[in-house]
């Protein structure tokens, strides 16, 4: 039976088509007198496409995927928001996009990455900071070595990492990465850090430090950041800010007056930049002053005479990726940060709090919500009001049906059947009030008709896909 | 500007929904000497405001007619065709596939990426992208620790500085040792706790090795032992033999050269390829074929997905969340926009036109040549004196080479020179000529 798909690779021809290589212009030896035999590959399993295909093929497979460009799109912890299309007109001015990473006359790259890290760190409340990291896993790691390093240049030793239960799980895996064991932290009642168990932990006196996002993957501002960085320092410990869930207190709130030491933010949520299908992202990591020369090589410097690249010292972690970081993605978070300015960027951590607490306070009619309270850019709920043993999965598989893209689900970890939802300042109420038509929908038909749930979704490209076979009989490639 | 989409009724109309007074009220759990009254930044822009003061910024910046730059990023042609498709804002401007159903295009794109990557590498699984080849190289060196549970790695002298240094940083944080050794010493080093053998070809220095030789010795001495290339052009591939056909266990790369800009370095690619066998060890993300639950429709979906942090958490095999899926998507398509004849053509092209240039500067008095294996675009000249070589390189509007001590500081008055299918023969007429005018300008200066 013919499969309903038709890969790239059916599409080739046997011409020999060569469309964009330049003309050789210079008279030359032929290939076999400058490359041994040995060298030489046999064959070069490639197809030749035609290029009317190659349009029709890709422009195809646009039709069935999905982006912020298409409709709301409500995955938690991931800040879906929109991007201002004048960022991809700026990052691929030549004068940006052609320059070499080794080039001598390179001032403006200098002088833009300067900049953005001092717009960050007025935002952010720290001293010192890096745009090296790609994103905010790889921020992760070189905060935590910065930890590592910290300690280790002090003498002392501290082997072990608190990670509360609601933690992003890179958080957990970039500490171990880093060389840590993770101690887990169990949030309280409210969602909170249980600081009677924080102290007892810190107590122990291997306990580097605590890894946090605040407000946290349940949408809470933990009340007691004060207190919980205050525990932390007075047992010598560290407080590090994972900035994935920076948006809601953009303006409002800084992670360094919360008495964060270490902070990574990801330019690809919370500044606009795309997420291009899962990245290329950027994670800057800022720091105190005091952790400052521990940052990744090289660090640009302001002195009299302009801007230096500083390539090494004694106490930095060393390199963690080649050459500058995502240049081009920090290119356009630049770019958003000046075209928001102070009163813009404001509103974003003001509009994306309004729009959140607008649909939880609607969809709580209808759906759990664990925690009933006021949340910040996002909140959870779960399945555990649906008739008929509805899942979260039917409860995504169809929104899908309904032309919207699905909360983050089944995260948090510690919520059961959750749905994570995160509709960002750029969403206009028109689609809020849809999101939650269709929610309402949704929990009628648990009651109606569990089905047509059970077997969502239906107007989608594909019905729902079996994810055992495909780990338990991996087909990776053609 | 900003880009929130309410005005005034419907922010006042959506608080009442909520039941708060004012915009404050929904910050009531923040205490309130963290809340700060107002950034000290400057107003915002409008886009015409903004888009002069990027071109102002960026006119700092000098680019060159021509270049002889590469050392690990590299200017090739790039098909109209992979700006066209990366711009589709539903590729763009989208996420992780988590939702597969609505995400079958970006999905499929990437199970071609990893399909073109594995047939042009010849090795069995490609994952869905890396950061870049330094992070690739590392993770590739990490990989190997969990495989065969040892801790020390050894590299071959030959991989890019900077990568060398992003493999120091990995390992340190996981107390994994490192060497580094030379082809003469590298038996004496490896040994039976080695996990991972790293090395680079074509090298930092342009040198293309005899793997097949390589990995022989290497196999002999010490057999459990990962064997790991990394290459910073892979174009040349369109021409040399792939990594799959000499045994090689994981192989690296960075594709920059494959459809992206220099762009001052990032974003690049972490091209990341391994032997079948490591399938559960491997970092990052997979696509996979399956079928429909009740159909038999065929479709692709984020797959094996137990190694990974967002499940496993501490006990995935990385941390990678986010990775470069628009630049592998690019990758994808310069790689077809390219085909079978173009790809061989612009690797013959390099080779060709870097021999030129390679032969005729060997006939200039006072340079050589010191790569003594045979070379691909890159290769290391000996000049009487590098800084004037510079100097007119610039005077003739041309990105001069690296000079190499930037890296190796006794390595003096060598530059490593880059010539690829984008340098035209009047470029490279123009090049030699500031060697010449280099070299004249010595003796007048009567150094």
């Amino acid at each position: 039976m013919k499969s309903n798909i038709t890969l790239i690779f059916e599409k080739c021809i046997d011409e020999e088509l060569n469309n964009y290589s330049p003309k050789m212009d210079v008279d030359v030896d032929d290939i076999k007198e400058i490359v041994p035999d040995f060298l030489l590959r046999k064959e070069l399993p490639i197809p030749n496409v035609p290029e009317i295909e190659i349009v029709r093929h890709f422009i195809n497979l646009s039709h069935k995927n999905y982006g912020v460009d298409t409709g709301i799109y409500p995955l938690g912890s991931c800040t879906m928001k929109y991007n201002p299309k004048i960022s991809e007109i700026v990052e691929r001015l030549p004068n940006f996009s052609q320059v070499h990473p080794l080039q001598d006359e390179n001032l403006g790259s200098i002088e833009l990455l300067y900049k953005t890290s001092k717009l960050l760190g007025e935002i952010t409340g720290m001293e010192g900071f890096s745009l090296q990291p790609a994103a905010g896993a790889h921020g992760e790691l070189a905060g935590l070595l910065i930890m590592k390093k910290y300690f280790e240049y002090k003498g002392i030793k501290k082997d072990k990492i608190i990670v509360p239960d609601s933690a992003h799980g890179t958080n957990p895996a970039s500490a171990k990465m880093a060389g840590f064991s993770i101690i887990e932290l169990k949030s309280n009642e409210k969602g909170e850090v249980p600081l009677e168990h924080l102290k007892y932990v810190m107590q122990e006196g291997d306990v580097a430090g605590i890894m946090l996002t605040n407000p946290n993957t349940f949408g809470i501002f933990d009340r007691h950041i004060k207190e919980i960085t205050q525990i932390v320092h007075d047992n010598g410990g560290l407080c590090y800010y994972d900035g994935a869930n920076l948006n809601p207190i953009l303006g409002i709130c800084r992670p360094g007056d919360m008495g964060f030491d270490i902070v990574h933010l990801n330019l690809h949520k919370t500044f606009a930049t795309p997420h291009g299908g899962g990245g290329p992202g950027s994670g800057p990591i800022g720091v105190t002053n005091e952790l400052s020369s521990f940052l990744p090589e090289p660090c640009i410097i302001s002195i009299k005479n302009g801007l230096v690249c500083k390539e090494s010292n004694d106490k930095s972690i060393g390199r963690i990726k080649a050459f500058w970081g995502n240049f081009g993605v920090i290119v356009r978070a630049y770019a958003y940060i000046l075209a928001l300015g102070a009163d813009g960027l404001k509103r974003v951590g003001q509009m994306a709090v309004l729009n959140a607490n607008y649909l939880r306070v609607l969809l709580q009619k209808k759906y759990y919500l664990p925690f009933k309270r006021l949340c910040q850019h996002e909140f959870v709920i779960s399945d555990k009001n649906m008739a008929n043993n509805i899942t979260t999965e039917d409860i995504a598989k169809r929104i899908l049906d309904f032309g919207v893209y699905a909360p983050t689900i089944y995260f948090p970890l510690v919520i059961q059947g959750a749905l994570m939802v995160e509709p960002t300042e750029t969403e206009p109420k028109r689609s809020l009030d849809n999101f939650i038509d269709i929610m309402e929908k949704i929990y009628e038909e648990a009651q109606s008709n569990p089905e047509v749930l059970r077997n969502s979704p239906h107007n989608t490209p594909i019905k729902r896909l079996d994810a055992v076979l495909a780990a338990r009989k991996p087909v990776l490639h053609d | 500007m900003d880009f929130v989409p309410h005005d005034n009724k419907t922010i006042t109309e959506m608080l009442g929904v909520i039941g708060v007074a004012d915009l404050k009220e929904l910050f009531q759990d923040i205490p309130k000497e963290l809340i700060k009254e107002k950034l000290n930044l400057p107003p915002g822009l409008s886009e015409s405001d903004l888009f002069s003061h990027m071109q102002e910024i960026s006119s700092k910046n000098i680019i060159y007619s021509s270049s002889f730059l590469g050392a690990g990023c590299y200017y090739h042609y790039i098909p109209s065709l992979v700006n066209f498709v990366i711009s589709r804002s539903e590729f763009y401007t989208s996420y992780t596939p988590y939702q597969a159903e609505a995400s079958q295009g970006y999905l499929q794109a990437i199970y071609e990426y990893q399909t073109i990557i594995s047939r042009l590498t010849q090795m069995d699984i490609t994952n869905a992208s890396m950061y870049d080849g330094s992070t690739a190289l590392a993770e590739a060196a990490i990989m190997a620790t969990l495989i065969t549970n040892k801790k020390s790695i050894v590299m071959l002298e030959g991989i890019h500085p900077e990568y060398i240094e992003v493999v120091k940083t990995y390992c340190w944080g996981q107390n994994i040792s490192v060497d580094i050794t030379t082809e003469d010493k590298l038996l004496d080093q490896l040994n039976e706790d080695c996990a991972g053998f790293l090395f680079q070809s074509p090298n930092f220095f342009g040198d293309i090795e005899d793997i097949s030789k390589l990995v022989k010795k290497i196999r002999e001495k010490a057999p459990n032992c990962l064997i790991i290339q990394v290459m910073t052009d892979p174009t040349c591939l369109g021409v040399i033999k792939p990594p799959g056909v000499t045994d090689i266990d994981i192989f690296v790369a960075e594709g920059q050269s494959f459809g992206l800009s220099p762009s001052f370095g990032g974003p690049g690619l972490g091209i990341f390829t391994a032997k079948k066998k490591y399938i559960r060890k491997i970092p990052g993300r997979l696509i996979g074929k399956t079928k429909e639950i009740d159909g038999s429709r065929e479709g692709f979906i984020l797959t094996l997905q137990a190694r990974e942090q967002h499940i496993r958490r501490e006990k995935a095999s990385s941390n990678i969340c986010t990775n470069q899926a628009l630049c592998a998507l690019a990758a994808l398509v310069y790689l077809l926009s390219m085909g079978r004849t173009g790809l061989k053509e612009i690797a013959t092209q390099n080779f060709q036109k870097a021999h030129y240039l390679k032969s005729k500067i060997e006939k200039i008095p006072g340079y050589s040549i010191l790569n003594s294996k045979p070379t691909y675009n890159e290769f290391l000249v000996k000049c009487p004196n590098i800084d004037s070589l510079i100097y007119q390189c610039k005077q003739q509007k041309l990105l001069p080479p690296l000079k190499i001590s930037k890296y190796y500081p006794q390595m003096k008055n060598i530059a490593l020179v880059c010539v690829t299918e984008m340098n035209s023969k009047d470029s490279i007429e123009a090049f030699l000529q500031a060697t010449q005018v280099a070299l004249n300008k010595r003796r007048e200066v009567g150094e």
